[in-house]
């Protein structure tokens, strides 16, 4: 099967298992340093697609600066910085989100997030499970370095 | 008796200040940070280069690529701050090259149009005109949900108007006027460079804001 589809399907099954309303993935460009959203499921536009996750802004831009989850609970109370700064939870109209970093060779390289458009926390049983989606798309995204 | 700075002239000056230090600050990340973190950057790929071992040559490409990020990063924001074009090149260019980024940042598509012969401002001006515009296209990405956006600048022989057209979510004015101070300081800033601001907004619609600059 090809890589691409594997990858998109992951995306849509977390969907479907957790009930999320938004399930993106981020990913570094082969080329420099970009990272871009290639992937997303249950997005409401096609914003995603144009957008270049700034590096340390906003959600995405943390958990690849940082390699450590994030969670956003009420957007945009309590936040870190603008709203401003935070475009896929503006793009998507998301009130909560859960990320994760995807590592390749040890260094952070990609986000997952999961979000909501209701500011309804996911539980530990689902952070769990995106958090194993995150490994196994790590297994997947090595053939497209 | 001694004459009084009056409200305006204070509004001016504290603007003006604000937007030298800004600009300051822009120029030290651009040409002072950012250079100096340049001078890393290849100082760095010459040291990946000269490096053997394996593991080594990882971890130098690695910092590298950070350096990089970073690098890019400080451009990104020394632009959004005050785009070294606003300076140099004037208004349309600046605005062109902060386009570029608002639409890689937010996703939303701008589409710019001008008619007419641009003419050079004092910088008072092109900076006032250039943060209403970022304003406006702020709310853009921030309140109305949508994909896209119109920008129009007619440069006339007496005056240069800027529209900035959005058909999103709309608002209810009263309510937004009251809501925050946003609408209020563009229009602030407009009139202290003795220009004019409009709304208009209908809920389900869209949003307009006009810019109007007399030349005298
Ligand atoms: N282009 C727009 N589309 C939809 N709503 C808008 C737009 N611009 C402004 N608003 C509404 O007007 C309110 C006031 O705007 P502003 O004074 O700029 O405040 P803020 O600090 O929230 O950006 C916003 O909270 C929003 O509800
Ligand atoms: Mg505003």
């Amino acid at each position: 099967m090809n890589q691409s589809f594997e990858i998109a399907h992951m995306c849509e099954s977390i969907l479907s298992k957790i009930a999320t309303d938004f399930v993106g993935l981020a990913l570094q460009n082969r080329e420099g340093p970009d990272v871009r959203w290639h992937y997303a499921a249950g997005n409401s536009n096609d914003k995603y697609k144009k957008i270049t996750v700034r590096y340390g802004k906003g959600i995405a831009g943390k958990v690849i600066s940082t390699g450590s989850p994030i969670t956003v609970n009420n957007f945009p109370d309590n936040i870190y910085g603008k709203a401003l700064e935070y475009p896929i939870m503006l793009a998507e109209k998301l009130l909560y989100a859960y990320a994760v970093p995807i590592f390749y060779k040890g260094a952070p390289k990609g986000v997952l997030l999961v979000g909501r458009r209701t500011n309804k926390p996911i539980n530990e049983g689902e952070q769990n499970i995106v958090r194993q989606a995150a490994l196994s798309l790590e297994g997947m995204i090595s053939g497209l370095f | 008796m001694e004459r009084q700075p009056d409200k305006n002239e204070i509004s001016s000056y504290i603007i003006q200040s604000q937007e030298e230090e800004i600009k300051r600050i822009a120029l030290e990340l651009h040409e002072g940070v950012g250079q100096t973190l340049y001078s890393l950057y290849t100082g760095m790929q010459f040291i990946g280069n000269a490096v053997e071992q394996d593991e080594m040559k990882g971890y130098v490409s690695d910092m590298a690529e950070l350096l990089e990020k970073t690098i890019q990063e400080i451009r990104l924001l020394a632009v959004e701050l005050h785009p070294p074009t606003l300076t140099t090149l004037g208004l349309l260019p600046a605005m062109k090259s902060y386009l570029k980024l608002y639409t890689s940042t937010y996703g939303i598509e701008v589409e710019l149009e001008t008619s007419g012969k641009e003419v050079p401002l004092e910088e008072r001006q092109r900076i006032t005109l250039f943060r209403v515009c970022q304003e406006a296209l702020a709310n853009i990405a921030r309140y109305a949900d949508t994909v896209k956006a119109e920008m129009t600048f007619t440069w006339q022989f007496d005056h240069l108007s800027i529209i900035i057209k959005d058909k999103g979510r709309g608002f209810d004015k009263d309510k937004g006027w009251h809501q925050s101070t946003g609408l209020a300081a563009m229009r602030e800033r407009m009139h202290l460079i003795g220009g004019e601001w409009h709304l208009s907004t209908k809920i389900g619609e869209g949003t307009v804001v006009e810019l109007y600059l007399p030349f005298i």
